[in-house]
């Protein structure tokens, strides 16, 4: 048992470690437009607009439950449109980055270490080196450069669905008024709210996709190998995104705050 | 084709996602696109938890926001305030910033100097801000809840020390003592209710007793009256001379009646002393015969003695007995 935890440590450390160079690759192979920049929309189709659905799903309860949590959690001696100021606080900085990177994390991470994982192990990857593509800029750029442009277009879009959805139940769930949910929203509203979480969505974009790609193209063996590059990439990206998080809120929030 | 759809799609989203975040974001942070506003600046000292977005309010009604808090030389703090178009300023106007909740919440209410509370510290804030080169507002701070709330702390306080003071002095001894002062009023009262009852009575009675010795005198007046007139017959006749003489003659008996009195009267002190004398003698035998001493004591405050006594008289009174009975026995007369 303790081998296999000293194992897997140094597996995600390796995970991580191959992540980081291949991003420093990924930036090296910028240059190389042409090669990249014909699949980029592609990638962003399928890694932003694909992932749309599940975004504004996500969002939409997260909204809902929000609302409602804040007025249980607000006793009498509290303002009702606090209610507001706490959805719009909390969704805009926190929620709607954060599990919709998790979502994400899952849906994106897991289907581009499947889909690299399967060209690693059916000899694709080598072919494109043996065509004179180079991997990188041909699997790994347009991916980053979508999952940096498309995850804070997802995120952006969830996090204006969860500020409306927690605006209606606090209507229609909670007897507020349209004025009070307003008021509250905007009473502490900053730009810097949705730049906050804008900038977060897009370090999670580059995480999840960087480790997608890394554990892709380390897979080994056949489709067991494969299925573990999947399950790697989506637990390595999940715990980035609460890293990165945490190292958001650390280096640029506590600097406001204080 | 499908590349072109794919674009095509893309760039909805993308643009889609950005006109729903700015839109948001606009309607959040109230920007009137297109409304015309215009700015004012205020200087203050220290603009407490005032940030950019609070509300400024002219009587009350929301009327502008907060749009820039900047410090300013010579210890100035500057804050730009946009008010809507139509918003005319009051006359002599000035800014003061002040906690609008509980909760954290600040605004800044223009209004004009003659509506300022009545308040010294504000007076001096806006009198150090006034006067700015650059066509500054004046402005002050009111003061926060945190020092309105610990001023009443204090005084809470100061209430709680008094009242534990008070529950020092007056505790169940004081409460007893109290109580019992108040029923010595009561029963003080009663007495009084009843003296002056009583008095009320003797001074009628008194009132009674003064109109019937006026009355009286009254009578004895008039009976004077007559005697001085009867008088007034009377010297003419020698009846005054005769009267004077016997009137002498009676206070020389009356004299001797005297005398012998006196003598009678200290033979009578004499007795006195003696009675006094034998009184205290026999007080200091009976003090000597209760204390037991002395044989008449002993006798009478030793009951064995007594019965001894008592057994002796007996054997005596047999003996007595026996002797008459037998005086042989006791009495021999013999010659030889």
């Amino acid at each position: 048992m303790i081998e296999s935890v000293g194992r897997s440590v140094r597996e995600s450390l390796e995970g991580l470690g191959s992540a980081g160079r291949i991003s420093l690759e990924a930036v090296r192979a910028l240059r190389d437009v042409r090669t990249w920049g014909p699949l980029l929309t592609d990638q962003m189709r399928k890694l932003g607009v694909g992932s749309l659905p599940i975004g504004i799903l996500i969002a939409a309860f997260m909204g809902i439950v929000l609302a409602l949590l804040a007025s249980y959690s607000f006793t009498n001696s509290v303002p009702r449109y606090l209610v507001g100021t706490l959805v719009q606080k909390t969704i805009m900085m926190e929620l709607a980055p954060v599990l919709t990177g998790l979502a994400l994390a899952g849906r994106v991470g897991a289907s581009i270490a499947a889909e690299i994982g399967t060209m690693r192990v059916t000899e694709q990857v080598d072919a494109l080196e043996t065509l004179a593509y180079d991997p990188i800029s041909y699997l790994v750029v347009p991916r980053m450069l979508a999952g940096l442009v498309m995850f804070p277009v997802v995120v952006g879009v969830a996090m204006m669905i969860g500020l409306i959805a927690g605006w209606w139940a606090s209507m229609g769930l909670l007897d507020m008024s349209s004025v009070q949910f307003v008021k509250g929203a905007r009473m502490f509203f900053d730009v810097f709210d949705v730049r906050y979480g804008l900038v977060k969505a897009a370090s999670f974009g580059v995480a999840v996709t960087a480790v997608g790609c890394a554990c892709g193209l380390q897979a080994r063996g056949g489709s067991e190998g494969v299925g573990a590059a999947a399950t790697k990439a989506v637990v390595t990206s999940a715990v980035l995104i609460l890293v990165l998080d945490a190292f958001w809120a650390v280096v640029w929030l506590l600097r406001r705050v204080t | 084709m499908k590349k072109r759809s794919n674009d095509f799609l893309l760039g909805i989203v993308i643009l889609g996602a950005i006109a729903l975040v700015i839109a948001v974001s606009l309607f959040l942070r109230e920007s009137d696109i297109g409304t015309k506003r215009h700015q004012i600046t205020a200087r203050f000292r220290d603009v407490g938890q005032v940030q950019v977005g609070n509300a400024v309010v002219i009587r009350g009604v929301k009327a502008g926001r907060v749009e820039r808090v900047e410090l300013a030389a010579e210890g100035w703090v500057h804050v730009l305030f946009s008010l809507n178009q139509e918003v005319a300023l009051p006359p002599n106007p000035v800014l003061l910033l002040g906690a609008s909740s509980l909760f954290g919440e600040w605004q800044a209410t223009v209004t004009g100097r003659q509506s300022v509370p009545a308040n010294k510290d504000l007076y001096a804030q806006l009198a150090d801000a006034s006067g700015d080169k650059d066509g500054a507002l004046p402005g002050a701070v009111l003061p926060d809840i945190a020092q309105l709330t610990s001023v009443a702390g204090g005084i809470a306080g100061d209430v709680a020390a008094t009242a534990k003071s008070i529950q020092l002095a007056f505790n169940d001894s004081a409460a007893r003592e109290l109580r019992s002062s108040i029923h010595s009023v009561k029963l003080m009262s009663d007495n009084l209710a009843r003296t002056v009852n009583v008095q009320s009575k003797n001074l009628d009675t008194i009132a009674v007793d003064v109109r019937s010795g006026a009355v009286a005198l009254s009578r004895a007046s008039d009976a004077f009256l007559r005697n001085i007139a009867r008088l007034d017959s009377a010297t003419s006749g020698g009846e005054v001379q005769r009267i004077m003489k016997e009137s002498a003659l009676a206070a020389t008996q009356v004299r001797e009646a005297s005398e012998r009195l006196n003598k009678i009267s200290q033979s009578f002190e004499k007795t006195e002393g003696s009675l006094r004398s034998v009184m205290f003698r026999a007080d200091s035998v009976l003090i000597k015969v209760d204390k037991g001493q002395g044989t008449l004591g002993l006798m009478v405050n030793d009951p064995g003695l007594y019965r001894h006594m008592d057994s002796v008289m007996v054997d005596i009174r047999g003996l007595v007995a026996d002797i008459k009975k037998n005086p042989r026995r006791y009495i021999k007369l013999t010659i030889f």
